[in-house]
């Protein structure tokens, strides 16, 4: 019966590391901090996460990232490269189960599936 | 490096980086300025960076936290069993594509 607890502490949780999260971006330097806000917009309208402790892993995985380009003093354009998007959608490529279109993925393999028994069956 | 560059390298980056941790573990910093010295210049640290989370969730690679004198420790990555085997397959593949790639190539010359 621990079912009820989980429902209100995974959130509970979530919501506090993305706290953190927010802090730890606001700490950094100022150019990294804005690099790291915008890849935060892009990956949450293009990624549409579904999955809390995805989106929250996620934005972790980036944050220290940036910490430690920061620390080493990396300039930016050598940490995204020539194009940004590319970065943001490789570093998205790695919280695709997160994802909402991954039901729609299932989906769609499951119908194609069931249509290939149909054609065997007939 | 040219569009074409970048889209083809996007197949065979993880192969490229699990072949420079066969020789010896590294952390990301160091494995970007491997590729760059190999003549891919433009490779960005991000890149590096999404690809070695990828092959960490497969687990391809073994990670170490080691403590770093300024700022936070550095995750050092190390070639596992799984990941062996990835990069032999990843080698047998290469050079299938290679071998028929050059077929091609010669019999446009000839």
């Amino acid at each position: 019966m621990i079912g009820w607890i989980e429902k209100v502490t995974g959130p509970l949780e979530d919501k506090k590391r993305y706290r953190d999260y927010k802090t730890r971006a606001k700490a950094l330097p100022a150019p990294y901090r804005t690099t790291v806000e915008a890849l935060d917009r892009y990956l949450l309208y293009f990624g549409a996460i579904a999955k809390g402790d995805v989106l929250v892993t996620m934005l972790e995985d980036l944050v220290e990232f940036f910490e430690q380009s920061a620390q080493a003093g990396t300039p930016l354009r050598e940490i995204v490269g020539e194009d940004p998007v590319e970065f943001a959608e490789t570093f998205l490529a790695n919280y695709s189960e997160g994802q909402w279109i991954n039901k729609e993925r299932q989906r769609l393999i499951q119908a194609v599936a069931r249509a290939e028994s149909e054609e065997s069956a007939s | 490096m040219g569009r074409q560059m970048t889209e083809m390298l996007k197949g065979t980056l993880d192969g490229i980086v699990l072949a420079i941790l066969s020789d010896q573990p590294a952390y990301g910093y160091e494995i970007t300025a491997r590729l760059r010295e190999m003549g891919f210049s433009d490779t960005a640290e991000g890149t590096v960076y999404a690809l070695l989370v990828r092959i960490e969730k497969r687990g391809l690679v073994d990670v170490q936290k080691v403590p770093s004198t300024q700022g936070p420790p550095r995750k050092v990555y190390s070639l596992n069993a799984v990941g062996q085997d990835y990069l032999d397959e990843f080698w047998r593949t290469w050079s299938f594509l290679a071998e028929r790639l050059n077929e091609l190539h010669e019999g446009d010359q000839s």
